[in-house]
């Protein structure tokens, strides 16, 4: 029981930190929070959809085209939508991206069914559960949670490692320092909220075997993801991973432990109780200076 | 000539105040529900748009007013004379509840804070079935007028509107209070209000608490409306349509919140029979009226020859509510 609950814990727990990386990421660029982050998530796991099963195409195409196209409108959300209010206040980003999430649901609502339409994605891999002494593993969670692991170290090299993530890195630690030496700061918010909704779909393509598809699921797994990112520390890439599994473990145990009825609320308490004790987070520093 | 806000609004009042003679019971319905709309977005305004805290329970407060209004009724058999009283001020001690922890947090750290905690207020709507009937909601009896010849639908939408009246009157001039300056400085620079001598705690504190009183009288109002208490009438996509009521409308602006509330409600019963194209068009509504239009509608109001509203404002656009953020300037 505790093996296995531990386990599924880990898998959802991997998939939340892949959204919190995408939250913390814009976060860490632009000073903001993007509220339409699970809704883009959302229409990439449709994307995916569409291509694997509607288009029989090869899972792995299915990734990339999921991953392209969510960087894409990401990027021309940034460009169209928030460029214009990130100058402005708080206020006007949170509340444009929360209007561009509505947006997007209606769209998935109108495009690929209506409310109570759970669109059911293949799974990949043979889904008898493998036993080791007495521990059960699904190959599917294993999946998964590699998966996560392995996007989430891609983008750690590329943040270390390319000139790019490098500009960016030096965008969050100080944006007038950063434009001094020639990073064309605004630039760097557009790939930002792009790689953010990349990696989101990358995460919702991996996730979707596991879930069931609807219009819905973004909101939700944006909270996760949100929670995740503070309890980690709104500005902390690493906490952002450890956030995310804490977030999934402890939501797994109390539905195990408790009430099921418990999985849907335990972040939300746990985001309270972040924000009463320690704001910060586990691992957060300051709050970064926006542009 | 100079057009007063004032008798705008109570001409418009007056001319709700005979439909119930001349309109089916469908009219009869959108007019309650404008009141209704208005007393959410007037309150969701003072704390947004005045003083500027970005919070996200105002549905949820909603929530709490018409549980609140109804259960009393429903399980302990309290007239609405009472229960309406007693859920509107059960979502004002919520309010006050929740601007505790408020009071360390600013900008997004609130919205978060207050998303939770509205998320968990409808897992509570939801899963405390033998109080809250659960997801299905429940049926709440007509209430009885004690005056001959008013029909619960009638009586109900006078009380409705009499109240929208009463309390946006009651906004307008409390804006102009010193408690309504003090939670303009607080929106447009916590430290300089500070210095001013403004008492950041307690002026925040009775924004939150005045905003869910708000929102609790227009919950006790909606159970009585519909006669029918469900959870999902309180989700985040009213949030949305509450945000959007005082965007569009205009943030720092009563008239506009009265005007958004109309054009919300406008496009919601147009819409009616697409969610899918609801959510579209209040997203894209919302956003559009962010980039295109901070004002909102009062801007627009503005331009009008002799319009006069006379409200304090440094366009709150321009100034981050995140005071604690420090912040550049454009390049």
């Amino acid at each position: 029981m505790l093996s296995y609950l531990l386990l599924s814990g880990l898998t959802t727990g991997s998939i939340y930190a892949l959204v919190a990386l995408g939250i913390v990421l814009v976060y860490k660029a632009t000073g903001t929070i993007n509220f339409a982050h699970g809704d883009q998530l959302m229409i990439a796991g449709f994307l995916a959809f569409t291509l694997h099963v509607l288009l029989g195409l090869p899972y792995l195409v299915a990734l990339a085209g999921a991953v392209a196209g969510s960087f894409a409108l990401g990027a021309v959300a940034a460009q169209v939508g928030f460029r214009a209010v990130l100058r402005t206040s708080l206020v006007n980003v949170v509340l444009a991206t929360l209007g561009l999430a509505f947006v997007l649901k209606g769209f998935a609502r109108l495009t690929w069914g209506g409310i109570s339409d759970y669109l059911s994605f293949p799974p990949l891999v043979r889904p008898e559960p493998i036993l080791i002494g007495d521990m059960v593993l699904l190959p599917q969670q294993l999946v998964v949670t590699a998966g996560a692991l392995a996007v989430m170290g891609l983008f750690a090299l590329f943040f270390r490692l390319t000139t790019i993530g490098k500009a960016m890195q030096a965008t969050a630690d100080n944006p007038r320092a950063a434009r001094l030496v020639g990073i064309r700061v605004e630039r760097i918010h557009l790939l930002a909220f792009a790689v953010g909704a990349a990696i989101a779909g990358a995460g919702a393509t991996l996730m979707a075997p596991l879930t069931l598809l609807y219009p819905d699921i973004g909101f939700m797994l944006f909270i996760k993801g949100f929670a995740a990112a503070v309890l980690g520390g709104l500005t902390s890439l690493p906490g952002a991973l450890v956030g995310g599994i804490a977030i999934g473990v402890v939501e797994a145990l109390a539905a195990g432990y408790i009430h099921s009825s418990f999985l849907e609320v335990s972040a939300f308490v746990a985001i309270m109780a972040t924000l009463v004790l320690r704001p910060r987070g586990l691992m957060g520093g300051p709050p970064p200076r926006r542009a | 000539m100079t057009v007063r806000p004032l008798w705008v609004g109570l001409a418009a009042a007056l001319a709700l105040a005979v439909l119930p003679l001349v309109a089916n019971p469908y009219l009869l319905f959108v007019g309650n529900q404008l009141s209704i709309f208005v007393i959410l977005a007037v309150g969701l305004n003072l704390l947004v748009g005045y003083c500027g805290q970005l919070a996200f329970a105002h549905a949820a407060l909603f929530g709490i007013g018409a549980y609140g209004t109804a259960l009393l009724k429903v399980h302990l058999g309290v007239p609405f004379a009472v229960s309406l009283p007693c859920g509107a001020l059960l979502a004002t001690a919520v309010g006050l509840a929740i601007s505790l922890p408020a009071l360390r947090l600013s900008g997004l750290y609130l919205s978060l804070a207050t998303l939770a905690f509205a998320q968990f207020t409808l897992w509570v709507f939801l899963h405390w079935e033998p109080v809250t009937f659960g997801a299905g909601g429940f049926r709440v009896p007509a209430p009885s007028w004690p005056i001959p010849g008013v029909t619960a639908g009638i009586g109900t939408f006078y009380l409705a509107l009499a109240l929208a009246v009463l309390l946006t009157l009651a906004a307008a001039s409390l804006v102009r209070s010193r408690l309504g300056r003090a939670m303009i400085a607080v929106r447009d620079g916590e430290v300089a209000a500070q210095a001013l001598g403004v008492d950041l705690l307690r002026t925040k504190a009775m924004a939150f608490g005045l905003s869910a009183f708000y929102a609790g009288v227009a919950g006790g109002l909606q159970a009585l409306m519909l006669g029918y208490v469900a959870p999902e009438s309180f989700d985040l996509f009213h949030m949305a349509l509450m945000k959007a009521m005082i965007v569009v409308g205009g943030l720092g602006s009563i008239a506009g919140s009265v005007v958004g509330a109309g054009a919300v409600l406008f496009l919601l019963e147009g819409l009616r029979a697409f969610k899918g194209a609801q959510e579209i068009a209040f997203g894209a509504l919302l956003m559009g009226a962010v980039i295109l239009a901070p004002r909102g509608l009062a801007g627009l109001l503005d331009r009008l020859p002799g319009w006069q509203e006379r409200y304090l404002r440094a366009a709150p656009a321009e100034r981050a509510p995140a005071a604690a953020v420090p912040r550049e300037a454009p390049p």
